[in-house]
């Protein structure tokens, strides 16, 4: 290969100097100075490493490809890659147009200056790559006319860049800032903070740190009595029954079918079980993959929606199934670890949410009257709340969302107390009315789902970790994690027939 | 800090420009001024290092 020479090596690098001094890093003060595009903190750190890579490229033309240039080459368009990708994350979910200032050809600056890093790991890969080791001189260099420009180029967009620090951040100790103000040369229009970034712990993932929830067990206070509302009235267990068929793994939802006179269980282990009507002879029973295509955390809610079985992971990660004679099982083999046969998934996706997106689910219901799918949100340290969300039957996608608050005719039992302190593990939907039951408090929900309230509420002792709730005719059914089934008689519906 | 930052970067470049005989001076400066950028870039994502999104 005949390769590059590093004189002409110099100037191609020049070049490239140039026009990274008055591509990125110049126009940058053209936009803050002329069209008040203000930097904030992480944008000053992006266009800095950016100016320093131009000057290591000086020191490249001065001083010969030493090692520790290209070192810091190196690291420099790593780390800026790093920091395109950290200031892209807070904007990158956002709608479409969205971000922080204005986007250029299609994207904001903050991935603009990623793809630059990346292209100066390029360019200097490339270099290198063609560069004649035996034409590399010692010493330090003339400049010459290109590299003369690019240095004297340098200093001016620096000094630039430094007026615009000055005039937008300020001298130590101030710094920038998160929503900086627009350029002005009124110094009575400057503002200058010092601790605006310093507030808050340091995390590695802040409010996207949550804790996973195990479906089957929920660490909380079970006493009715301690809960959160005020005078909730109580409800006795009717009587205790059982899914006695063998289930693989804990009991983490159960649902009833009326038309189907049957169950739906599913389980911590990704196991979903259609069950006969007496809890006792199993119709079909099969074991999700939970790793195929679309990531399945411990399912956590069961609902009938139609004749398809909708499987809720706590990661509202859902499979679609139905029951299918003709279920193909070489075809099946890839949605199920082991099946009785006689079922076929018909999809597996995911649920998105807005108010509920930190947030991870244990239970799912159907609202027929609605045709949606609703889930209620776990809370957790970072989001003490409870979110509704519903989704169209139709598209699966979000319809509307909710938190729940109390007031009249239901009051808290303290000023620091509220209905977040309820980790809701089941639901169902009847006449309008999503019924929910907490496993902290022992407490069974009633939420008028259109007029977006909390109605009533009863406590219900005895429960032990309740992980699910189904409607059978007038009697809801609690199931725990253990297998037994608490049958609770609704309030202000006539007694159900002995069993 | 942003401002000094940028007087470092200019007064290295100087050194590079007018006076190579200072390059050990002016590679300093360098390193200083990267751990300053990158601190600050620290300070401003302290409350979460690692991307806000769904990892």
């Amino acid at each position: 290969m005949k390769g590059l020479s590093e004189a002409r090596l110099r100037t191609v690098l020049a070049t490239a100097i140039v026009v990274l001094t008055a591509g990125p890093v110049g126009t940058a003060v053209v936009l803050g100075v002329a069209y008040g595009e203000s930097p904030c903190i992480l944008c000053w750190a992006q266009r800095t490493s950016m100016a320093l890579m131009a000057l290591t490229g000086l020191f490249v033309l001065r001083f010969g490809p030493r090692p520790r240039y290209l070192g810091t080459l190196v690291l420099l368009g790593l780390w800026g890659i790093w920091m395109s990708l950290r200031h892209w994350s807070l904007h990158m979910a956002r709608d479409v147009g969205q971000g922080f200032a204005a986007a250029y050809f299609g994207a904001h600056t903050y991935v603009w200056a990623g793809v630059v890093h990346f292209v100066v790991l390029a360019v200097l890969g490339k270099l290198l790559l063609v560069l004649r080791e035996d034409s590399v001189e010692s010493g330090v260099r003339p400049f010459g006319v290109v590299g003369g420009f690019a240095v004297g180029l340098f200093m001016l967009v620096v000094g630039a860049n430094a007026l615009q620090a000055f005039i937008t951040t300020g001298p130590p100790p101030f710094m920038g800032q998160a929503d900086p103000l627009r350029f002005s040369w009124n110094p009575s229009r400057w503002v200058w903070l010092a601790d605006d970034e310093l507030g808050g712990a340091i995390t590695l993932r802040g409010s996207w740190n949550i804790p996973e929830p195990d479906p089957a067990f929920v660490e909380a206070p079970a006493d009715p009595g301690a809960g959160p509302l005020a005078a909730v009235p109580t409800l006795s267990l009717s009587r205790w029954d059982s899914v006695a068929a063998p289930l693989p793994g804990r009991l983490t939802d159960l649902a009833f079918d009326p038309a189907g006179d049957r169950f739906l269980a599913v389980t911590d282990d990704h196991g979903v079980v259609v069950l006969g009507s007496g809890l006792a002879t199993i119709r079909h029973e099969m074991r999700l993959d939970p790793h195929f295509s679309v990531e399945l955390t411990p399912l956590a809610g069961a609902a009938f929606v139609g004749d398809t079985l909708v499987a809720m992971a706590t990661n509202k990660s859902y499979a679609l199934l139905r029951a299918d004679p003709d279920a193909d099982e070489d075809h099946e083999w890839r949605h199920f670890v082991e099946t009785s046969g006689g079922v076929a998934e018909v999809g597996r996706s995911r649920l998105s949410t807005l108010r509920a997106r930190q947030m991870y689910i244990s239970s799912v219901a159907y609202d027929p009257d609605a045709d949606e799918i609703v889930t209620v949100s776990v809370p957790s340290p970072h989001h003490p709340r409870m979110v509704i969300s519903r989704f169209a039957r139709s598209d699966l996608q979000l319809s509307s969302e909710f938190e729940v608050h109390v007031d009249a005719p239901l009051a808290l039992a303290g000023p620091d107390r509220s209905a977040a302190e309820f980790v809701v593990t089941g639901a169902v939907v009847a006449e309008g009315t999503l019924y929910a039951v907490s496993a902290a408090y022992s407490t069974i929900l009633a939420v008028d789902l259109t007029a977006r309230r909390l109605v009533a509420a009863w406590a219900v002792p005895g429960l032990e970790q309740p992980v699910g709730l189904a409607l059978k005719g007038d009697d809801w059914l609690v199931a725990q994690a253990d297998g037994r089934v608490a049958v609770v008689s609704r309030p202000g519906r006539s007694p159900a027939p002995p069993p | 800090m942003e401002f000094l930052n940028y007087l470092i970067i200019l007064l290295a470049a100087w050194l590079v420009w007018k006076r190579p005989e200072r390059e050990g001076l002016a590679f300093g400066l360098l390193l200083v001024s990267a751990l300053i950028m990158a601190g600050l870039f620290l300070i401003g994502t302290h409350t979460s290092l690692f991307p806000r999104v769904n990892l």
